[in-house]
């Protein structure tokens, strides 16, 4: 072998042949064991057993993990021998593709051996992932290393597993949501993932029948607090921050330190005393209390946007006030229009809350239907009485809400970065 | 910058009583009357609007005083003395009730005066600036200003005022009314068995904080342990999502990673679908008959269902782990922006000294990291300690026990706890109290972070 090869990692280019060879032994090691029957198989035999009840006529589906098995086996020597024989980029790329394959392969028959044996009636008892012994399991961790040094010999990344293998754990939850949301059979605990039926009735079950949960209603109350409520939030939070900011009144720090203490305290510990505020001014469950709810409090959270506007440059307000323009000037025409990254973190946060808030929208709005929000409203759907029916058609509504709002987060995230990046600093 | 400013609360009450005793002694005669007669000296020297405004506040101010804030102030001292009662009606027959007092509203009734009362002083105050600046300004000849030239200044020179009005109202209606309101529940024995208007509840002093903290008493034997938890999650929260998420952040940062956009993407999705609906999925996904038990046994590897959110230990294991899924994208997209922010020619240097990747990133990166970081990781821990959605979306703060006091579970936190008892068990005294102590702890804890921040002690810094 020669020692030095352009775009390649020599030293785990030498050890895929060794990890090869590592392989093939591995069939020689018992693949199932099963003490108390006094079973034991090893891997070459599992191959020519199912070989020989194919001629007796047995399910296609051991056929396959047989061809499966050949493959294996087939691969490991080949590309093994490919390096050997002529290192270089092709041969690194068919051993990288050869260990996917193994890999995913192994992980494959991990999850479907139990059912296939047990609905194969080839054993007398029913088969435990317990039962594969040490051989499969050199198989599925060597040919994860055989991945591994590939990818080093390519000089590729070996983090893409780490992240493939993150990346199916984060998404599976959220593309579970949107199997539900397309089953057609009800209820909320299956021993499936995969649904048995898909329609689109939960959807339209969802958007036109409002007899029993308004959903489009929701949707419209939710937008209407948001937008109103965001808007609110905004100015509040920009006016704070610029006067603490740039003016320097008496009890400025004062107020700071008040707004401080205030932030301090767990924020729904007081929703009693709002709920009992709101209905000494007629207010409890109509969608306006909402919107002073939600945006009441938004001086708390000037923090970021001060930061922001402490970074602007002082003398840009001076060189203005000096051509004449009044602080109201400098506010609107100056520091607005150059603050655009903290206005949109602003709004962006703003109007994501009340589509997730749901506390205070079940103290205020009580058992008005009429006025829910969204997040409330799905979070009825799952009562005891109505989960069974209503699950799915959850799943849908959950759905239609996230996506909105996951366009506009991925669109906008640029922005949220810099405010909590902001944030960060303190 | 002209003046110092003053921080200190008392300093600067102080410095106001000094002021208004001098301003009383430099004022003339009908300065002095305008101490009493609101706006006086304001109508009298020509700003006739300032003027007959203070006096039309003063009048409200002592009507409010004479038909409501007497009742009120002295409902607030005794929380009412009439209980509700069944009398029994000869006429008609029957018991009927006879409404008494209605110690939740009368405690509600003599907050809300005390602000008032507190509004008044302010413009009191107000008023006497504004009487003693007119004053000095005909004294020096200058022009008296009118109302318009009043209202323009709120652009220009007094724009905190005009800018910081519906903040202000806002905070004080909705926040800090309903705060002073729930503190002081705190003292009162305000629970489910003293609720109103069936019945009194009234004043008991610091009862409430020896029963939870220092009695022998099962709420003190709740108090402590799920106190205890919470401290025990907010430190694993915080730290695993950290580490987690940054270690995330590094791999995908890291050289020879394509397609960093769409890696990031697809972990800020998870951000992006609202934590409740995520989590309730996963509960049911984790649930004794969920898909993922239910799979696990038919694939063989278990015989039993896993305890997931049954057995106490499982369900805190659980809950750190779940929690794990929600706060990794959120950090990560955090310390992304930081992780760039590091000097390039530290890692090369690193890298021509043959240091390993793991002792570059203990030498280097860390130490780097948590220099930035602490104060996010203060306030993230801090968040934790309130994180009410991951927990109760999750297990509600179950499995409960009949060690605990009524309701509380093995993975409630003090803020789901004081939820509970809100809502469920309406013991609202007892609720009152876990907030303050929720505060004291939050309150110690941030006293060491906005000590230590350069953009707390030094604001011009950037400039």
């Amino acid at each position: 072998m020669k020692n030095q090869i352009i775009g390649l990692n020599i030293k785990s280019l030498r050890k895929i042949p060794i990890l090869g060879l590592l392989l093939m032994i591995s069939f020689f090691f018992p693949y199932i064991e099963i003490k108390s029957e006094g079973i034991r198989i090893a891997g070459y035999r599992l191959f020519l057993e199912t070989m020989n009840r194919l001629n007796d006529g047995g399910n296609y589906i051991v056929f396959i993990y047989a061809v499966i098995l050949g493959i294996f086996i087939l691969s490991v020597i080949l590309s093994s021998i490919f390096v050997i024989v002529k290192p270089g980029k092709k041969s690194v790329i068919l051993s990288i593709c050869t260990y996917i394959f193994n890999f995913t392969g192994a992980i494959l028959i991990l999850f479907t051996i139990t059912k296939t044996i047990n609905g194969s009636g080839l054993l007398s008892i029913k088969f435990l992932i317990s039962y594969l012994s040490s051989g499969y399991w050199i198989f599925l961790f060597g040919s994860l290393i055989g991945l591994i040094l590939s990818l080093r010999a390519a000089k590729m990344n070996p983090g893409y597993i780490i992240l493939v293998i993150m990346g199916i754990i984060w998404v599976f939850p959220i593309a579970w949501i949107i199997m539900i949301s397309f089953r057609l059979e009800s209820g909320s605990y299956t021993s499936y993932f995969w649904p048995k039926e898909f329609t689109f009735k939960n959807y339209l079950v969802l958007l036109t029948d409002s007899s029993k949960f308004p959903y489009l209603k929701w949707f419209g109350n939710t937008l209407f607090v948001s937008v109103f409520s965001c808007a609110l939030t905004t100015f509040i939070v920009l006016s704070t921050a610029f006067t603490l900011s740039r003016i320097r009144f008496s009890g400025r720090k004062l107020f700071m330190n008040i707004v401080l203490i205030l932030g301090m305290f767990p924020g729904f510990m007081s929703m009693i005393a709002v709920y009992y505020i709101l209905k000494g001014m007629n207010l409890t469950q109509s969608l306006i209390a909402l919107i002073l709810v939600y945006s009441s409090g938004a001086a708390m959270g000037y923090y970021i946007a001060k930061g922001f506007f402490d970074t602007i440059p002082k003398a840009l307000d001076e060189a203005a006030c000096i051509d004449g323009a009044t602080k109201w000037q400098v506010f609107t025409r100056i520091t607005i229009p150059i603050s655009k990254p903290i206005i949109i973190y602003t709004v962006l946060t703003s109007f994501m809350s009340p589509w997730a808030d749901f506390i205070f929208a079940r103290v205020i709005m009580g058992d008005d239907y009429e006025h829910y929000t969204v997040a409330l409203g799905l979070f009825t759907m799952l009562s005891r009485e109505n989960i069974d029916t209503w699950y799915t058609r959850f799943a849908a509504g959950a759905v239609l809400i996230s996506i909105p709002i996951a366009i506009l987060f991925i669109t906008l995230q640029k922005y949220y970065v810099e405010g909590l990046s902001g944030s960060v600093k303190g | 910058m002209g003046y110092k400013e003053k921080a200190n609360p008392f300093k600067v009450l102080l410095n106001k009583f000094k002021w208004i005793g001098t301003t009383f002694h430099k004022g003339d005669n009908l300065t002095k009357l305008s101490f009493v007669i609101m706006g006086l000296s304001n109508l009298l020297r020509g700003q006739i609007i300032k003027g007959l405004t203070y006096m039309v506040l003063e009048i409200s101010f002592i009507f409010y005083t004479l038909i409501y804030g007497i009742n009120n102030f002295i409902g607030l001292l005794t929380l009412g003395t009439k209980q509700q009662n069944m009398v029994y009606n000869e006429e008609s027959g029957i018991y009927e009730v006879l409404p008494g007092d209605n110690s939740m509203i009368m405690l509600l009734a003599g907050v809300t005066t005390l602000f008032v009362i507190l509004f008044f002083i302010v413009v009191w105050v107000s008023s006497i600036k504004s009487a003693i600046h007119v004053q000095e300004l005909k004294e020096k000849g200058k022009k008296i200003p009118n109302i318009v030239t009043d209202i323009t200044s709120l652009f220009n020179t007094n724009i905190h005022k005009l800018l910081l009005t519906i903040p202000i109202i806002g905070l004080v209606l909705f926040t800090v009314v309903p705060l002073v309101y729930m503190i002081l529940m705190a003292f009162t024995n305000y629970d489910v068995n003293h609720q109103p208007p069936g019945n009194l509840f009234t004043w008991i002093g610091l009862k409430n904080f020896k029963l939870m903290l220092l009695s022998n008493d099962k709420i003190a034997k709740t108090f402590w342990p799920v106190f205890g938890w919470t401290m025990v999650w907010a430190f694993f929260a915080t730290f695993t999502c950290y580490f987690g998420g940054m270690l995330l952040a590094i791999l995908i940062n890291s050289k020879g990673i394509r397609g960093k956009g769409f890696w990031r993407t697809i972990f800020v999705i998870t951000i992006a679908v609202p934590s409740f609906v995520s989590l309730l999925i996963i509960r049911v996904m984790l649930a004794e008959h969920g898909a993922l038990n239910i799979l696990l046994q038919e694939l063989g590897f278990i015989t039993k269902a896993l305890p997931f959110f049954t057995n106490p230990t499982w369900a805190r294991v659980t809950v750190i782990i779940v929690n794990l899924w929600v706060g990794i994208p959120h950090t990560m997209l955090i310390t992304t922006g930081i992780l760039t922010n590091i000097p390039a020619d530290l890692y090369e240097s690193a890298k021509i000294d043959g240091a390993s990747p793991i002792k570059t990133f203990l030498k280097i990166t860390m130490p780097y990291m948590l220099f930035i970081t602490t104060p996010y990781l203060i306030t993230n821990f801090i968040a934790n300690i309130n994180n009410f959605n991951a927990i109760y979306f999750l297990t509600e703060g179950n499995p409960a026990t009949l060690d605990y006091f009524k309701g509380a579970g093995k993975t409630d936190l003090l803020v789901t706890w004081l939820f509970k008892l809100t809502i469920e068990s309406k013991d609202y005294c007892y609720a009152s109290t876990i907030g303050i102590m929720i505060f004291t702890i939050s309150a110690a804890l941030s006293l060491i972070v906005y000590r230590r921040t350069g953009a707390y002690k030094n604001e011009e810094g950037f400039q």
